[in-house]
């Protein structure tokens, strides 16, 4: 079986962009994580060209003019560079493996030229030195030149704002993120719960048929006494399957949130009253009995929850006392509600055998890091006075039997 | 006027097994015409040639779901219609009465609940009275409380079979709100009725601090229906829960 929930359009939309905008986003960052990574690659196998600055520092003046030191030649050579010092009025006063095709002399508006672009397409540097220039020629087509300008106005305007612009986008980056591992956990929720509903349908449908038969079987005239005990055994299973199915659905809708509280104004009191009255009526005298007191003050109390969910919860409770009972004496079972505060306290009590260690180490472990092996009645009862903002509490008294205490918020109204 | 078991029933359910199992119980209950369908195409088919009063209804059919049929069907009739669904979450429970359905019953069901909601749609919708003149007359050994008129009837007790030549010793009239207490407890009889739940039927639902008049009211009740209202045969009071008529 499937449940199909289709998005809202605007929920689409608002998908939609968000993924595009994290793509974009993820595509931008990727990019310059990209250049990055390819230059610091790049990088070690960078020419090391010699600069204009160690040119001149290698250049001594000399009667007979200038002269390069061996070690600086020798670079030069390797590198395939040239130099050539130009004298105030453009004119080469010095030089070292100058193509030919570099003038001898150069106007002030070809120095210009070249000091920003190339000469005769040779990539050039520049270096003024008092009043003579040093220019340094790298081989043709080797290195790509360009300038780059920026409006002060714009820098200042960036320094201002570049913070915002990278908490929005941070924000962005967390936001679409947040969505999408919620969209995939809340996925991964539902197949489970949709798999868990889908195992209690197909349940049912069977269980219908034990319950129906074993019913009417049991008003059948050819049973003997001992077939009509079984047949009973089997009824009464069968309805406890059937919880069992309920409380497996509720669970795990209960886990992931997933059953919408319908919140209604209701007296405690009656509610347990009912639930009291329905199952002392179901059970054989000789099995249970309820003495059930409450206080004048908690009669008055209002709380805010949902009807069936309360009930199931006090229902649980109740037929687990039952199923807990000592054997061959009377399970009776006390009830208690009283107001304490803003609150509205409802003791369940029995003499039974008492919770197990066990499962009281499961019911308190907040964590709930390991699944409890028991889809059982009291995970939920836990689970329904939780998520009414409640408390409880279980424990064992003095005698060795179990006490459930829950509080629930509630107010008073006083009645006529 | 026809009777309750005269109306027909059409039960749509894609599991043979129980679809006879349904039927059976209907049948074994006195309801005399129960028709099946496995599908929504068989439905509408046996829907239109049988035309029943009543529909059972599964939500998931092999060849479509019954949610759907029952907006069709509702199209050009208003026949009454109770799911019998496997899903039991509130949503769909929700969505089927939405649609209109009189009644939704989960699977797995007692019988016994079936029939009697089953009944309770067939009273609502067509106003039948059941033919069953009994529950009309609480009967407490040697009382008996008519219900059509509200009278308490004191039989005496060595004539026998009081039905037939009883001579009434004294009739008592009850009160509306003793009335309406006794209603509510034979309604469930043998079963626990919580004091809110007759505070609710006796003053208007949502009122409640009446407990302490209920009980006056309840021994005046004893003392027109009980032979010791001291020590209460028939009307029993469950400490701290509320009252049972036995």
């Amino acid at each position: 079986m499937k449940i199909k929930r289709g998005l809202p359009g605007i929920r689409k939309a608002l998908y939609f962009a968000l993924a595009l905008m994290l793509v974009i986003w993820l595509m931008f960052i990727g990019n310059i994580i990209l250049f990055v990574v390819v230059a610091i690659q790049y990088h070690e196998d960078m020419p090391e060209y010699v600069e204009g600055g160690e040119v001149m520092e290698a250049l001594t003046c000399t009667q007979n003019g200038y002269e390069l030191s061996a070690s600086m030649q020798e670079a030069l050579t390797k590198m395939q560079q040239w130099a050539m010092l130009l004298d105030e009025n453009g004119k080469v006063i010095w030089s070292y493996r100058k193509p030919v095709e570099i003038k001898e002399s150069f106007t002030r508006s070809e120095i210009a030229r070249m000091s920003k672009w190339y000469l005769e397409d040779y990539p050039v540097y520049l270096r003024v030195w008092e009043d003579r220039i040093m220019v340094v020629g790298v081989p043709k087509f080797s290195m790509w030149k360009y300038n780059i300008e920026f409006p002060i106005s714009w820098i200042d305007y960036m320094k201002s704002v570049w913070i915002w612009i990278v908490l929005f986008e941070f924000v962005l980056v967390l936001l679409s993120v947040l969505f999408f591992t919620r969209k995939w956990s809340k996925n991964r929720e539902q197949v489970r719960m949709e798999w868990i509903s889908g195992i209690s349908h197909d349940i049912r449908t069977p269980m219908s048929m034990v319950m129906g038969y074993s019913d009417a079987l049991l008003s059948s005239e050819n049973l003997s006494e001992e077939e009509k005990r079984k047949m009973e055994v089997i009824k009464h299973q069968s309805i406890v399957m059937k919880e069992l199915v309920e409380d497996l659905n509720l669970t795990s809708r209960l886990e992931y949130s997933m059953q919408a509280l319908r919140v209604e104004k209701l007296r405690p009191a009656a509610v347990l009253r009912e639930v009291a009255a329905a199952f002392l009526s179901d059970v054989n005298e000789e099995e249970a009995d309820i003495d059930m007191v409450v206080s004048g003050q908690a009669e008055e109390l209002w709380v805010r929850a949902d009807r069936q969910l309360l009930i199931r919860a006090f229902r649980n409770l109740l037929n687990n006392s039952l199923q807990h009972g000592q054997q061959q004496t009377v399970t009776v079972i006390t009830l208690r509600m009283w107001k304490e505060g803003g609150w509205c306290c409802i003791g369940f009590a029995d003499n039974g055998v008492g919770y197990s260690q066990d499962l009281l180490r499961q019911l308190h472990n907040k964590k709930k890091k390991k699944v409890s092996q028991h889809i059982g009645g009291l995970n939920i009862v836990q689970k329904i006075v939780l998520a009414h903002g409640g408390r409880i509490r279980f424990e064992n008294n003095k005698q060795g039997s179990s006490l459930c205490e829950i509080r629930l918020r509630a107010y008073s109204v006083k009645s006529k | 006027m026809m009777e309750l078991c005269d109306y027909k029933i059409m039960l749509v359910d894609d599991e043979p097994e129980l679809r006879r199992m349904v039927k059976d119980f209907l049948i074994k209950e006195g309801f005399r015409a129960v028709v099946t369908a496995g599908s929504c195409r068989e439905a509408r088919k046996i829907y239109h040639i049988e035309e029943p009063r009543l529909i059972l209804l599964d939500v998931m059919l092999p060849d479509g779901d019954g949610f759907s049929l029952l907006q069709e069907l509702h199209k050009d009739s208003e026949v009454p219609v109770i799911f019998l669904s496997a899903k039991d979450e509130d949503a769909d429970r929700l969505h089927g009465l939405g649609l209109g359905a009189d009644d939704y019953i989960t699977k797995p069901f007692l019988p016994k609940e079936l029939v009697l909601r089953v009944k309770a749609v067939l009273k609502r919708v067509y106003r039948v009275k059941e033919d069953d003149k009994e529950s009309e007359r609480i009967r407490l050994g040697d009382c008996t409380v008519d219900l059509g008129s509200g009278l308490v009837c004191w039989n005496s007790t060595t004539e026998g079979d009081s039905e037939a030549a009883g001579t009434k010793v004294r009739e008592l009239t009850l009160t509306a709100k003793e009335y309406a207490i006794i209603e509510k407890l034979s309604a469930n009889r043998g079963r626990i009725v919580t004091i809110d739940a007759l505070c609710d039927a006796v003053w208007q639902e949502g009122n409640y601090g009446y407990e302490n008049t209920l009980i006056v009211h309840i021994r005046r009740l004893r003392e027109k229906i009980e032979e010791n209202p001291s020590r209460p045969r028939y009307l029993l009071t469950v400490r701290g829960l509320g009252y049972k008529l036995l």
